[in-house]
């Protein structure tokens, strides 16, 4: 059974079926394989994205061997870009790689439609005014960029696109769509049948606690003039409420309705994140817009409309103490509701989609679904040009990061990678990288760090000689056990943007080998 | 750019790697490039196809193979010069004593199960090697540094034990899938398939009051030139109409639940089955006993399809049928094992049949393999931070950097803007029974229980002892080892029979009872309480072991119920959540206030300034949760491993 699906199959349990043929039809563009660079390919290839592009125009020499695990002794002097290439094809024949033996640099100065065609580049180890020229050149063709560099014991992975929507958001922890202090009306009916007060101690067992607490919740509304508990007295008045129903203390629906209960108290309606989304001027659509901000125009009318404030309803509910009989009747009143949901979100898309003059058909059955299940968890995520960044970031913010002690490390290393380039094009070489003095390169270090600060508008004093020195000790030299890690992240978010699941991360993730904080600063 | 110091301390190390699996693979390699010289490498494992997505120094042909050998070979392939030396054996082997670990700077781990963990952990403490140990799941990692007197050994903070499900739930009264994945399993295929002799609590007996003769008899045992087509569907009969039946005419029971329907494979597939030749000759071109699939021979081919009642009951009877024609050889020695198609088509199939009868939605052969075999989720990105991660704290603990040993946690979501959150070593626990001399307490029926129950349920499954000796006072219980006389073993033997109380030195309520484990060098001594009843819901093992765990209330807190005002606010999840399988384990960062925040609180004062610094960041977020003291709120508290577990 050498099938690919046995092959994914303990990665389909994350991002499933949907997700893997994402990758699979994805193309990867690779700048440079260095180690930071071959580990994050590595990762990819290893899950199946389509094809993959190598660029690089050096040649293997001796020193590789001491961090890139794709090079050997008999490939010294052969191109780097045809060596890593034949190890990743090594891992997945399903993949098509390919390289082009050629310095990024240069083609991105000569060659710029090169880019267009991938879904994606990664771009490793590249400096700061490269970065912002392959930056735009993204950016206008419409491809996903990330950057991904070691340096020393530290490096960093950001992130540039234009816009990225995610439908399935898969947050850590998001609150059921119980509706407990909302309940639509068949839910209402179907808890009125229920007596909590009943004499049958089996019953009284087996009362989901959905119910209890859409029942109790209810009693006290009726009780306090229509309004749900809200102090902390009030809750704590609710939750004795919920005991003193109790008959039996061995009762777990009654424990679960108590340790519930905060659910109860939960705002209606949407939240401010989907507010947000939904006020966005992209969900007024036009012609252009695409599949998502239709979604999301519908979305908004559902909420004013047959929502009544809310979004469509999940439709799937948690585990929980009860009867078989009563736990599946009650999964069923959900999904009624929301296929009565998606039906409206469904009629209101194609509508939509008529209104703005495209094929009334043209978003499936399944994607509707998909966004209804998850209407609730959506994400916008937008990106800076690294220009604007690099240029002109905000300068509060910046100087906030600077004097902050929990990002003092992190954002010493920012202003360091950033300065070491400055460094370099002044003086030809990265500081520390050849043996010279190591005084002067400090200093001389210093000096343009401290002029980068300047330009910024911010003050270099809480830049610490020991960072500084530091950064000097590393004298550019790429470690693998870094390179590991930066590649490790960096292909994890690759994998994030490819299958559109999971939010990617925002701003500049800088990885600190030193106290292992890795923070992401957000310009 | 490392120093001259560092460079020899890593040259000069002797490092064992235990584990060549999703972690493993990333950890050689990259230790191999960042200079160390001399690695040996433990894994009893051999090579599957589904780790070929992320364990990539691994191939297509070498599937069988052992991983700590090929991951060798593939190694060397590329960097000739360093000394790997490859294991493939258990490490709980007794050739990997305390004077083996002695040899090694340092153990590193990459394992993908609570009880080997726990043996390496004693080991290391024992000859007083560090210890880095790792896990994965999807995208969460973790890397901790655990040394002797120093730091929190692996087992200072409890491991929740696997979840266990009442006897009755299992065999009677299903009510999730679950149930029937575990009754499919543990009951159905272990009878089936595996150890004869041993203990299973399926019903066999065919009461029919017709022939008495009959009332002895196992209906399990194939019967002599029995068909196989016959056979199978006399099992099917058995314990899907059957007994359904047998369980009904007990009316208590079906007061308040669900009836379950008995179901008979000629209502699902008429005898005569149709195209019986086409599919024996399909198996016959199959030579590979790992290719054999009766969803191969039925033509079903996505397994993420849902069965419907008919599909399951063909490939359960095709199953069977393929288990004692092509895999005859195995039966009688057959342990469940997710990567076994063939057993994972059966078990889904059994479980689905079950489910139909009890009302239960059925599930894919995707999904249920998922939960028949715990499957982890994997993906090489994870391991490879972490293996990154593993060398850089390595270096530390060889140069003995002790101020600057990190536990990491790697997570799915930027917490607080950090996608990596590092925590200071926490000291060890005083009342760890591990690392600290802290006895334990058992509540037990000493009129009741017997000592085999004992040795299985307390000091296997929970003290984790390998090869266990028990003493009471001077006198031995029970002891196993290979240099045992004969009469030692019989006596042993006898005395696993023996109730508590009868044997030759009584163990009655007051005693104290010392268990050892020699290969482990961990002793503790336990002191008995005896105790009549039991609750067969809450304490299924029939008796309780304290003070090595929290109390089970800390890990019921853990659904994951605060009051917390907002629904954008995450409630932390209180457990500390291990998995099972790949490259498993997981201790979630939020957990860690929490855990700090009940037991450590007042310890934690006297620590340094400098360890405490991370202490008082999360503190400064955690909140005491509204009416709830055992609940802390935390905003970047993650809980998606209950989440996923339950999503399987």
């Amino acid at each position: 059974m050498a099938e690919p699906k046995t092959k994914y199959d303990r990665q389909l349990r994350i991002w499933g079926e949907q997700g893997q043929t994402a990758l699979e039809k994805s193309s990867i563009c690779l700048l440079n394989c260095g180690p930071t660079g071959s580990e994050t390919l590595k990762n990819l290839v290893l899950g199946g994205v389509g094809s993959i592009t190598v660029v690089d125009g050096s040649k293997v020499e001796l020193g590789d061997l001491g961090n890139n695990f794709m090079v050997d002794e008999s490939s010294v002097g052969q191109s780097k870009a045809k060596t890593v290439c034949a190890f990743l094809q090594e891992l997945n024949d399903a993949v098509k790689a390919k390289f082009i033996e050629e310095y990024p640099e240069a083609l991105i100065e000569s060659n710029p439609s090169f880019f267009a065609q991938f879904t994606l580049v990664v771009a490793t180890q590249l400096v700061e005014d490269k970065m912002m020229k392959l930056d735009k050149i993204c950016r206008d063709a419409n491809v996903m960029l990330i950057f991904a560099r070691s340096y020393g014991l530290t490096g960093f992975v950001r992130i540039s696109v234009k816009e990225h929507a995610v439908i399935e958001s898969k947050p850590d922890h998001f609150l059921d769509d119980l509706r407990l202090n909302n309940p639509w009306p068949e839910l209402k009916r179907f808890a009125e049948t229920f007596d909590l007060d009943t004499a049958d101690p089996i019953v009284h067992k087996h009362t989901p606690y959905v119910i209890i607490l859409i029942k109790l919740a209810e009693e006290w509304a009726r009780n306090h003039g229509g309004v749900l508990p809200s102090t902390r007295e009030e809750k704590k008045e609710f939750k004795d409420l919920i005991k003193a129903k109790m008959i039996a203390s061995d009762e777990e629906n009654y424990k679960e309705a108590m340790e519930a209960s905060f659910k109860v108290f939960a705002a209606q309606g949407i939240s401010p994140s989907l507010q947000q989304i939904i006020n966005d001027s992209c969900a007024e659509v036009n012609s252009l817009s695409s599949d998502f901000w239709v979604l999301v125009a519908a979305l908004k009318e559902f909420i004013a409309n047959e929502g009544g404030g809310e979004a469509p309803l999940e439709g799937s509910i948690p585990d929980m103490t009860s009867s078989t009989e009563l736990y599946v009747n009650l999964q069923k009143k959900r999904s009624t509701k929301a296929e009565a949901d998606f039906l409206v979100m469904e009629q209101r898309v194609r509508k939509i989609l008529k209104k703005i003059g495209r094929d009334p058909d043209s978003i499936s059955k399944a994607t509707i679904k998909t966004f209804c299940r998850n209407a609730r968890k959506l994400k916008v995520c937008r990106y800076s040009l690294m220009e604007d960044e690099y240029n002109s970031p905000v300068q509060l913010e910046l100087q906030k990061y600077l004097t902050d002690e929990d990002y003092s490390t992190a954002v010493g290393f920012y202003i360091l990678l950033r300065a070491v380039d400055r460094f370099a094009a002044n003086y030809n070489s990265f500081p520390g990288q050849f043996d010279g003095e190591m005084d002067e390169e400090i200093s001389r270090l210093k000096t343009t760090a401290v002029s980068l600060l300047a330009d910024l508008g911010c003050n270099g004093s809480n830049l610490t000689e020991d960072l500084i020195n530091e950064m000097c000790r590393y004298g550019a030299a790429e470690l693998h056990a870094v390179a590991a890690i930066i590649g490790g992240i960096a292909s994890q978010e690759v994998i994030k943007l490819i299958t559109r699941q999971f939010v990617p991360m925002s701003g500049t993730f800088i990885f600190s080998g030193i106290d292992h904080k890795s923070q992401l600063l957000l310009f | 750019m490392a120093s001259e110091q560092q460079l020899s301390a890593i040259k000069g190390a002797k490092v064992l790697m235990v584990g060549a699996g999703g972690i493993g693979c990333e950890l050689l390699k990259t230790l191999a490039l960042s200079g160390f010289k001399d690695v040996h490498i433990i894994d009893m494992d051999t090579i599957e196809v589904s780790n070929l997505n992320r364990q990539f120094l691994f191939r297509q042909s070498h599937v069988g193979q052992s991983k700590a050998k090929v991951a060798r070979d593939a190694v060397l392939k590329f960097r000739p010069n360093i000394s790997i030396t490859p294991y493939h054996a258990n490490v709980k082997d007794p050739e990997f004593n305390v004077d083996f670990f002695k040899q090694f700077n340092v153990v590193l781990n990459g394992l993908d199960n609570l009880d080997a963990r726990r043996h390496v952990n004693r080991l290391c403490l024992a000859a007083g090697v560090p210890l880095v140990e790792s896990g994965t799941t999807g995208f969460l990692g973790q890397v901790t540094v655990h040394i002797k007197g120093r730091t929190e050994c692996y087992e200072c903070q409890p491991k929740p034990a696997p979840k266990t499900y009442p006897v009755c739930t299992i065999t009677s009264t299903p009510s999730k899938f679950v149930h029937c994945i575990v009754w499919a399993k543990d009951l159905l295929f272990a009878k089936l398939f595996g150890d004869k002799n041993q203990d299973n609590d399926l019903n066999v007996r065919a009461s029919d009051a017709s022939s008495s003769s009959q009332q002895s008899e196992d209906v399990f045992e194939r019967k002599n030139e029995e068909d196989i087509e016959h056979y199978g569907r006399r099992i099917f009969d058995h314990v899907f109409g059957y007994n359904i039946e047998l369980a009904l005419s007990n009316e208590d029971t079906w007061k308040n639940r669900n009836r379950p329907r008995p179901i008979y494979s000629k209502d699902v597939i008429p005898v005569e089955p149709v195209s019986q030749n086409g599919n024996q000759a399909k198996n016959l071109v199959a030579g590979n006993p790992s290719s054999i699939s009766a969803m191969a021979s039925l033509g079903l081919k996505n397994p993420q399809d849902l069965w419907s009642l008919k599909e399951n009951s063909a490939i359960f009877l095709e199953a069977l049928k393929l288990f004692f024609s092509k895999r005859e050889k195995e039966i009688g020695n057959l342990t469940f094992d997710k990567d076994d198609q063939l057993a994972v088509e059966f078990v889904t199939a059994a479980a689905n049949i079950r489910a139909s009868s009890f009302g239960i939605p059925l599930h894919s052969l995707f999904e249920a393999k998922g939960i028949a075999g715990n499957i982890v989720h994997a993906v090489a990105t994870t391991n490879a931070i972490i293996a990154g991660l593993i060398v850089i704290e390595a270096i530390k603990v060889l140069q003995n950097d002790i101020k600057n040993y990190r536990m990491t946690y790697c997570l799915e979501h930027p917490s607080r803007k950090m996608l990596l959150m590092p925590v200071e070593p926490f000291e060890p626990n005083k009342s760890c029974y591990v690392c600290s001399e802290t006895p334990l307490t058992l509540e037990i029926n000493t009129h009741g229980s017997k000592l085999k129950d004992l040795v299985d349920k307390i000091v296997k499954a929970k003290l984790g002892m390998n090869l266990p000796l028990i003493m009471h006072g001077s006198s031995l219980l029970y002891e196993v080892g290979d240099d045992l006389e004969e009469d030692e073993v019989a006596n042993y033997a006898a005395n696993l029979e023996k109730v508590l109380s009868e044997l030759p030195s009584p163990v009655i309520g007051g005693t104290i009872l010392t268990v050892e484990d020699l290969q482990q060098e961990l002793k503790c001594s336990i002191n008995v309480k005896h105790r009549e009843e039991f609750d067969e819901e809450k304490e299924p093992d029939g008796m309780v072991l304290s003070g090595w765990t929290q109390p089970l209330a800390v890990e019921k807190n853990g659904k994951g119920s605060t009051d917390n005002g907002a629904s954008t606010s995450r409630v932390s999840e209180t457990t500390s959540l291990v998995m099972e399988d790949d490259d498993e384990l997981q201790i979630i960062p939020a957990q860690i206030a929490k855990k700090r925040k009940l037991s450590d609180i007042s310890s934690a004062a006297s620590s340094d300034a400098s360890s405490f610094r991370n202490e008082a960041k999360f503190k400064r977020k955690a909140e005491e949760a509204d009416n709830n003291n055992d609940v802390v709120m935390l905003d970047g508290g993650s809980s998606e491993n209950s989440k996923k577990k339950r999503e399987q």
